[in-house]
């Protein structure tokens, strides 16, 4: 009667309070979440799945087990739908959850676990999803056209492909019978809502759901909800996050629909913030068509804007090139600046495409390498590359090769037999001393760190020849494998040469660990001889504890550190990042499959740290590594960011994968009249000296610190914690701890 | 060509436009009771002390050749007049509780350090000259200015203006911007606050603006000093007679030189003072505005309403 219509504010307001809401209820179920915020919701009150097994021991694994198990979920997975939602389905579960172990024991690697520990190496044996899928086959062919496909690649090809066909057609089947039993959902919804203009967005949303079932999307809301489907689909099986180049995907639909009226810009704004809502996945804008132009259009600024106005952790890439819409750049700028929630990130095409052409591909399909995740770059649908799934703990390679020099265990020591020190002799006695010729130098050290690194590499390529060799019978890619080319068309997974390309992303971590080390010994023990070897050795034994430790601690933790610019430090992190890269690429792995290095730690600092007792910079035994590529802070007294910029640009190693730098910056410097051109040429500064991805929090030191005192106080603060966006009150303690240090150097 | 340099500060973004290095000077003409960088007034080495970052190690009872350290019963004490300000504590020092403040180096040091940026200065960042007083060290000054052009840096100048004037003008082809403070009109409330008139300073503007300079004026608001509508306005009123001025800001008093003053054993001239707040500021700024300016309000933490 007098009611006035809601309009779209009001409905992302409400979207937005339900999202809290069911990011506390998922808190309160299942406790603190050290990785990204996603869109799922808590799981329904008195749902149940049991696995079928497909092996003796009672799990399910292979194509058999995911693809059946798949379908099966699907089939009782809750419905969702909001009515004052764009789009119908929320995700709940992994599949993955439901099975005891995440690699067949039966498929065990002794020959590997003693190096992979010695050197801290996460292998990514068993790491699933990781790469990217080309979202624009499925919006061609529709669930519909890919079960067609399926059926027509399956007859031309033998019966021992029979269980790949099997299981992507139960995928298939299982997402389309969800999407059925959605469109019967929403109908009952309807039923029941008396609001005029939800009871038509329930219309259709109906109508657009029934097309999608089989058919390929013909509008915008259509095209985003066939994509708000597989990646609710991917995401339950395997946690899949992994973005496209959203403006280009969506420009035709959009254009279409404003062409013949069906829609306005408000309409498509509200439609995109939906889908952002609905998981936050790495979608990349802006940034170079294969030919070299600028893909900014339109649709591109909607976007921001709609993410802008949903105001939710949030994963938009800009891709910086020569040619980028200046417009968009900075609108991108404003809104990082403005909004605060660490979107979007900036990526450096000079950097990245160089880089991939470095490692022997050509300028266009460089171009098409694009940013889909944490720090990942893949090119959509052709590219293989366990991003992010891999890792060398550089700390402790130099651990390793520190320990080695002086004789001794790496880490033999914890912080509790570390505290009240001990006589020297007995330590060494028990550290178990090995005599030497040669006495210690950092260019002893150097040369064992190089031969461990090396071993720790070839220790990491096996590991991932031994992970492509099995992965299909563990967790074939039943998703991604649907939107590539060339899985379908031979029957075979994306993990097992399904694809035409294999980059694997092999990250070192730890990199300022190791580097101020070097840095710190060098400069210390060597060039101001105010430290002896021995001595050092023996306060890092003591963990710094003993009498004297103090001070020596602070003496290495104020040496010329990485990020100073112009300091040992800095020059040890180039060394270090040349040499890794070389190790990484003069060959592939035994198997043949080529190896892209970066630098990045995810958010692994803290378990990596536990392993690496302590370290020469002054870092304490078990505290977290470095972070990533960054500089440790306290990096330089003014802790310039351009100092900063300037040292992550020189270490990249240049093949086409990220180093990223992560940069928290104080809200007065957003505050500043001019601070939009100011960061917007700090970023792009970055990236005309090579830099390849650029992540910005903006965070007021205060605030931080009453979060951390009292998280459920600040329920929607955002921060960008590496790669990824969350909500800080959803981080463990020590996470959030982790974020706070980077911050506010004590 | 050597100076005095007490610090190169890097990102610096409220020291003129775009992304500045700002390098301080050691050495100032005027004595501003508020400074907040009282390490830059006087042209030598001095150290700061910062007890509080004491670990108790010693190692400056050591190196010091003058005795001015000791270790007492009650803990380790520092006689600052036994002090020569060698620097041989600081470099023992890895608390950062010792720190010798203004050190000598060439222009092409400090050149090299400020090119380290060049990547992200842009068309408007560069080099900020400041201190202190950077016409204190007027050939050192010189030196650093023209090593920046040469090297493709755009430069700008902080100055009180209180040098004679030919100082200035030998420099003036140097230099790109040029920031100055008027701190008061009044000339008696001038030299209370600084010590000196502000006869010299008006006249250097006028000049400055008869030459077509771009300029930046500013005024740092103490509270009880010129955080009047009256003064601030009558600064307003004798800008607006200058072409050539870019902006004008309205700096807020901020207690930085508090811990500074501590730390370097001088005296606090600004003790109890504390930061105006928002609603004295807008003040202030419609005061500037009433005579045809447009103030900007310099940024930082907001502080409570005064």
């Amino acid at each position: 009667m007098g009611r006035l219509a809601l309009t779209y504010e009001d409905r992302l307001n409400l979207l937005r309070e339900t999202k809290l809401r069911q990011t506390r209820e998922k808190l309160a179920q299942r406790g603190y979440m050290d990785g990204d915020d996603h869109g799922c919701i808590a799981v329904v009150d008195g749902f149940r799945f049991e696995p079928v097994a497909n092996r003796a021991d009672g799990a399910f694994a292979g194509f058999a087990g995911w693809g059946l198990n798949f379908r099966r979920l699907f089939e009782v997975h809750p419905t969702y739908v909001d009515p004052v939602d764009a789009l119908a389905g929320r995700w709940m579960v992994h599949l993955g959850s439901y099975r005891a172990f995440g690699w067949p024991p039966e498929l065990d690697y002794p020959h590997l676990r003693e190096e992979q520990e010695r050197y801290g190496i996460i292998s990514g044996i068993g790491a699933a999803q990781h790469f990217g899928p080309d979202r624009r086959i499925g919006l061609t062919l529709g669930w519909g056209g890919l079960l067609e496909k399926i059926r027509r690649c399956r007859a031309a090809h033998g019966p021992d492909k029979a269980a790949f066909y099997d299981a992507e057609e139960n995928v298939v089947v299982g997402i389309q019978a969800w999407i059925r039993r959605h469109v019967e959902a929403i109908g009952e919804t309807a039923s029941r809502e008396t609001r005029p203009e939800l009871q038509a967005n329930l219309r259709e949303m109906a109508e657009a759901n029934d097309w999608i079932v089989s058919d390929p999307p013909r509008t915008l809301r259509e095209a985003c909800q066939w994509i708000a489907w597989f990646h609710m689909a991917s995401r339950t099986y395997n946690g899949d996050g992994a973005g496209d180049q959203l403006d280009e995907l969506l420009r035709p639909y959009y254009e279409r629909d404003i062409a013949e009226g069906r829609i306005d810009d408000e309409d498509a704004i509200f439609i995109l913030a939906c889908l952002l809502l609905n998981d936050p996945q790495y979608y990349q804008i802006g940034g170079p068509a294969p030919d070299g132009r600028d893909q900014t259009t339109r649709i591109s600024f909607l976007i921001l804007e709609a993410a802008h106005r949903m105001r939710i952790p949030c994963n938009l890439t800009i891709r910086v090139h020569d040619g980028l819409d200046p417009e968009l750049y900075r609108k991108g700028v404003r809104h990082l600046l403005e909004d605060g929630k660490g979107w979007p990130r900036f990526s450096g095409d000079k950097g990245l495409t160089e880089g991939f052409i470095r490692a022997g591909h050509s300028a266009e399909l460089a171009r098409r390498r694009i940013a889909v995740g944490c720090h990942w770059m893949a090119i959509p649908g052709i590219e293989y590359t366990m991003n992010d799934c891999v890792k060398i703990n550089a700390a402790k390679v130099f651990d390793v090769a520190f320990w080695d020099m002086m004789g001794g265990d790496p880490c033999s020591l914890s912080r509790a037999e570390c505290a009240g020190g001990g006589e020297p002799d007995v330590a060494r006695e028990r550290a178990g001393v090995r005599a030497s010729a040669e006495p210690p130098s950092t260019a002893r050290l150097w040369r064992l760190f190089t031969d461990h690194m090396r071993q720790a590499v070839l220790c990491t390529a096996k590991g991932i020849d031994f992970h492509l060799a099995h992965q299909k019978d563990n967790h074939p890619e039943l998703l991604i494998n649907l939107l590539c080319q060339g899985p379908l068309e031979q029957g075979l997974d994306a993990s097992d040469g399904g694809v035409e390309l294999y980059n694997m992303c092999v990250d070192g971590s730890g990199l300022a660990t190791a580097a101020d080390s070097f840095g710190a010994l060098e400069q210390r023990v060597e060039q101001e001889r105010v430290l002896t070897w021995d001595e050092i050795a023996q306060h890092m034994r003591t963990d710094y504890q003993a009498p004297g430790g103090e001070r020596v601690r602070l003496m290495m933790k104020t040496a010329g550190r990485y990020g100073h610019g112009g300091s040992l430090g800095d020059a040890w992190a180039v060394r270090i990042s040349r040499m890794f890269t070389e190790a990484v690429r003069e060959r592939p792995t035994p198997g043949g499959r080529a190896m892209i290095p970066g630098w990045f730690s995810w958010s692994s600092t803290i378990p990596m740290g536990k392993a690496v007792g302590a370290t020469p910079n002054g870092r304490r035994a078990g505290a977290p590594i470095s972070h990533g590529a960054n500089p440790d802070p306290g990096f330089r007294k003014d802790g310039a960011p351009t100092a900063m910029a300037k040292a992550i640009a020189a270490i990249q190693p240049g093949y086409g994968n990220t180093a990223p730098i992560q940069l928290e910056l104080d809200p007065g410097v957003a505050r500043d009249a001019e601070a939009v051109e100011k960061i917007g040429q700090l970023i792009r500064g970055h990236f005309d000296l090579g830099g390849t991805l650029f992540n910005i929090n903006i965070l007021d030191a205060e605030t931080l610190r009453a979060a951390h005192r009292n998280p459920a106080a600040y329920p929607d603060l955002v921060v960008r914690v590496t790669g990824f966006t969350a909500y800080f009150a959803s981080l463990s303690p020590e996470f959030r701890q982790l974020v706070v240090d980077r911050l506010i150097e004590e | 060509m050597t100076g005095l340099v007490a610090d190169i500060q890097r990102f610096s973004l409220h020291d003129g436009p775009g992304i500045r290095t700002t390098v301080f000077l050691k050495g100032c003409n005027l004595r501003c009771f508020w400074c907040h960088n009282p390490e830059t007034l006087l042209p030598r080495p001095q150290l700061q002390v910062n007890t509080e970052r004491c670990i108790g190690c010693g190692a400056c009872v050591e190196a010091c050749p003058h005795g001015a350290h000791a270790a007492g019963p009650e803990g380790k004490t520092f006689r600052r007049d036994l002090c020569r300000a060698c620097g041989a504590c600081a470099r023992h020092c890895y608390a950062d509780g010792l720190r010798l403040v203004g050190r000598q180096v060439t222009a092409e040091q400090v050149v090299a350090e400020v090119a380290e940026d060049a990547a992200f200065y842009g068309s408007e960042g560069g080099i900020t000259l400041s201190g202190g007083e950077p016409l204190s060290q007027k050939d050192f000054s010189a030196a650093i200015l023209a090593g920046c052009r040469a090297a493709g840096i755009r430069t700008a100048v902080e100055t009180n203006l209180a040098y004679e004037w030919e100082r200035l003008e030998a420099l003036l082809p140097l230099i790109d911007l040029v920031m100055f403070d008027i701190k008061a009109i009044e000339p008696e409330l001038h030299r209370r606050g600084t010590g000196t008139t502000n006869v010299r300073v008006l006249d250097n503007a006028r000049r400055l603006a008869r030459m077509r300079l771009p300029l930046i004026a500013r005024t740092p608001v103490v509270p009880g000093y010129n955080d009047s509508v009256a003064e601030v306005g009558a600064i307003a009123q004798f800008l607006g007679t200058l072409d050539g001025l870019l902006r004008y800001e309205l700096l807020p008093y901020h207690p930085l030189g508090t811990a500074k003053c501590a730390s370097l054993g001088i005296e606090d001239r600004a003790k109890g003072l504390v930061p105006p707040g928002t609603a004295c500021m807008d003040r202030l700024a419609a005061a500037a505005r009433a005579h045809g300016l447009e103030p900007r309000v310099a940024g930082g933490r907001r502080s409570e309403d005064g």
